[in-house]
């Protein structure tokens, strides 16, 4: 006979005190002042006053800028989560020879898994959605990105997921299954716990979010684009970024129907992926990593388009076989998602399925080799300028091609099954995700910033930050290839293995260079910030720039452009300035007109509320607040779809009296410039 | 693709929009659609019960039929067409259609082929015991 639940199961499901873990001091320290944090933060935000701006200027903002610019805090704050994790893996496996270390398994566990999750999810994908979103639109010179409010939703449904993993730390747990959680492991009868939940429910929800993001940026990149744009003038970032997204909608539709197909095995019972009643555990590996393939290249393709501006930008010259570039773009979008295999070389496929998979990995280094070469002859013979931008750019390219380098060795089937799930593996990885995504994206940051702020970053602490990361990096990781080159498995808590040890005390001393790196990093920051004034940029082009996103004010007014650029060739604004120096200074005053922008939603912030709550519930099987949730998502939905007034008028003597301020700036530039 | 200006606002078409047609014109387009995904349907359903055609054949003039009721759909109520400002979505489709058959292609060959380097399990078992 079935037991009738209790009041308590019904109105609280799986939850109960026991969820906080009141026996592990170090999680619950960490939860507790990220907790005292938070609520400082909301009361100054309160006392202070600054509520209502913060709610009609950013929360519910559906310009394009301000949302990238959430998306990029977001990954700002969640990469100093990763980090913390990174630094405490690193300690425990210095000191845990022949040991325990300070770390218990199973916190261990929790927190590779919780580092590669946040890492990959939270703070990669947020950073490069964010960039993509801040400049995409400007450099094809338009208003907006193709739907605004579907914009806001995305960015709060991945807000979302990042609150439902750091909601782990301190109510229940995280998976202890890696950052893929694979069957069985993640399956219920090994994982009864609600880590699993957390990983698959949060990634779910943020799952949409990027989806979302994903299908808009195509959108706009194919359907908005300002007069004489054409697809062979679009900035290199434009090329990368359609790429990067259309990667996006074809891929995360598998990451979510494969999460679903667990969670129908952790929930009802189902057997997609169990040991017994016919699962298949190697169809998740298979499935997660057609997803997971291509899912690299959505993250490091748009970091391949920052260094092409920033290197063409740099070395003053128009970047180097443009069209062999967009080529190579789009056979890496291609060929992306034929390689995924390579991930299972050694789980028991035949000769000719390895050989296949093999070939196509090692095919891919060929076009990411032609844009290596079309990086360095931009470089060639050009005028370089080494800011902070270029110095990523550089450090990438150095990085990045011994991390393909190896990529390459391990695409070799045989040496793959030496180095498969070795310390090797994780050096590679690192290598080029950090050396790749990492530093395109610091480099964006540092590019972009004069732009979306209007005061460029401090040099002098940005030159500091790069040379402390870079070598950081290397001292790090290097011995991490070592280690793998000795046998030493990844994901280890302790280990006996004297020759292991000098390695990953080295590792350890650079990750504390690394970390002095990203100490100057928010050093640079708040520098800049106290400094604003004198590093103000008043013409809206600090770098001297090539492309469109240049030719408006920083910050650009919420319109970005007063009219439409009209595009007469590559590097759109860089011909512009030319025209404009050649010719007479014409000074008349063009004629302005009333301008129509999307009007401001809380729709997204209210739809990531209740997808919290249906999250959070899921996870806990509190089928009330399930319901609750979706209702709420739903009437959400139903009210903005019938909303009257989705757009408002900017009057034309506003739009005259806003661009006519940063007009007179770039005159007397193009004058001076002219002068000389 | 070189000439064709692309303006932000105004003249620019939604996904699947078409040029201005008449509503009589758009609603005979969709009844013609209605009409051939009904007979395909139809089509179907009798193939697999008679026993009025070679009985193997069945299985493939499935196939056949319900790749042209997805022509059908994407035709009528899809609006792919060849018209100039379909360039999209048809690459669009095509682009979706490889990733399919990629992932559904070497899924299909990755999972047939799993085992190869694994001992019968009939041996394995013997070994064991």
């Amino acid at each position: 006979m079935q037991a009738v639940p209790t009041l308590e199961a019904l109105m609280l499901g799986k939850l109960d005190w026991s969820a906080i873990p009141f026996d592990q001091p170090i999680p619950l320290i960490a939860g507790g002042v990220v907790l005292v944090a938070i609520l400082a933060v909301l009361i100054w935000v309160v006392v202070k006053g600054h509520l209502p701006y913060l709610w009609h200027e950013w929360i519910t903002s559906v310009d394009h800028k301000r949302i990238g610019v959430m998306y990029i805090l977001l990954a700002s704050v969640m990469l100093l989560r990763g980090g913390s994790d990174a630094i405490m893996m690193r300690i425990q496996q210095a000191i845990a020879y022949q040991s325990q270390g300070y770390l218990p398994p199973e916190h261990y566990n929790q927190i590779f898994s919780a580092h590669g999750t946040i890492m990959i999810f939270f703070v990669a994908m947020p950073f490069v959605i964010g960039l993509m979103n801040l400049v995409v639109p400007l450099q094809l010179g338009v208003r907006d990105v193709a739907f605004p409010t579907l914009n806001s939703v995305g960015f709060w449904l991945t807000a979302t997921g990042a609150l439902l993993v750091n909601l782990s730390l301190v109510i229940g747990e995280f998976a202890r299954t890696g950052w893929l959680a694979f069957p069985p492991l993640s399956e219920l009868s090994y994982s009864p716990g609600v880590g699993v939940d957390y990983y698959a429910w949060s990634l779910q929800i943020s799952g949409v979010g990027t989806l979302v993001a994903g299908i808009n940026l195509v959108t706009t990149v194919l359907k908005l684009r300002t007069k004489g744009m054409n697809y062979l003038r679009m900035p290199m970032f434009c090329w990368t970024t359609l790429a990067s997204n259309l990667l996006i909608v074809a891929a995360f539709p598998i990451l979510t129907a494969t999460l679903a197909m667990l969670l129908l095995d952790r929930y009802l019972g189902f057997h997609f992926f169990t040991n017994e009643a016919g699962g298949n555990v190697m169809m998740f590996m298979n499935l997660i990593w057609a997803w997971g393939h291509p899912e690299v290249y959505i993250l490091v393709l748009p970091a391949f388009g920052i260094f092409s501006e920033v290197v063409s930008t740099f070395s003053g010259k128009a970047l180097f076989g443009y069209r062999s570039m967009v080529l190579a773009t789009m056979a890496i979008c291609v060929i992306s998602f034929m390689v995924w295999l390579h991930h299972f070389f050694t789980m028991g496929a035949g000769p000719d399925v390895n050989a296949i998979f093999g070939i196509a990995s090692m095919i891919i280094a060929v076009p990411t080799g032609v844009k290596i070469y079309n990086w360095l002859f931009t470089m060639y013979g050009g005028r370089i300028r080494f800011a902070t931008p270029m110095l990523w750019a550089v450090g990438f390219m150095v990085t990045f091609i011994i991390g393909g380098l190896t990529g390459v060795l391990v695409a070799v089937p045989p040496a793959d099954f030496m180095l498969h799930n070795s310390m090797f593996l994780v050096a590679h990885f690192h290598n080029v995700i950090i050396g790749g995504v990492l530093f395109g994206a610091f480099a964006g940051f540092e590019y972009w910033f004069p732009k979306a702020f209007g005061f460029r970053l401090d040099e002098r602490w940005g030159k500091l930050a790069f040379w402390f990361t870079f070598t950081g990096f290397w001292i790090t990781f290097v011995p991490l290839y070592a280690a793998g080159m000795l046998g030493m498995t990844r994901r280890l808590q302790h280990y006996n293995v004297a020759e292991w040890r000098p390695w990953m005390i080295v590792a350890a001393i650079g990750m504390a260079v690394l970390s002095i790196g990203v100490i100057c990093q928010i050093m640079q920051l708040v520098v800049s910030i106290r400094n604003r004034e004198a590093l103000r940029d008043r013409t809206g082009d600090p770098w001297d720039g090539r492309s469109l996103e240049w030719a408006t004010s920083s910050p650009p007014p919420v319109f970005n452009f007063a009219f439409h650029p009209d595009v007469r060739g590559e590097d759109a604004y860089w011909d512009m300035k030319i025209a404009a120096q050649q010719q007479s200074l014409e000074h008349d005053v063009p004629e302005y007109q009333d301008i129509e922008m999307p009007r401001n939603s809380p729709t997204g912030f209210v739809c990531a509320f209740f997808a919290t709550i249906m999250g959070f519930a899921l996870i806990w099987h509190i089928w009330w607040m399930v319901i609750l949730g979706g209702i709420g998502a739903f009437a959400t939905f139903v009210v903005f779809a019938w909303r009257d007034h989705d757009e408002y008028v900017i009057p034309a003597a506003e739009v005259a009296a806003i661009d006519r301020v940063n007009l007179e700036e770039r005159r007397s530039l193009v004058s001076m410039a002219g002068a000389i | 693709m070189s000439d064709q200006t692309h303006m932000p606002a105004g003249h620019d078409l939604a996904p699947g929009d078409e040029e201005q047609h008449s509503v009589g014109e758009r609603v005979l387009g969709y009844v013609v659609g209605l009409g051939l995904a009904l007979i395909l349907t139809a089509t179907s359903f009798f193939i697999a019960g008679t026993d009025l055609v070679w009985q193997p054949s069945i299985p493939v003039a499935l196939i056949v039929l319900a790749i042209a009721q997805m022509g059908v759909h994407l035709v009528f109520f899809l609006h792919i067409t060849t018209g100039p400002d379909n360039t999209n979505n048809v690459l669009a489709l095509a682009f979706g259609l490889l990733v399919v058959f990629l992932v559904v292609g070497g899924t299909v060959w990755i999972m047939s082929h799993l085992n190869q380097n694994m001992p019968p399990m009939d041996d394995f078992i013997r070994m064991h015991s």
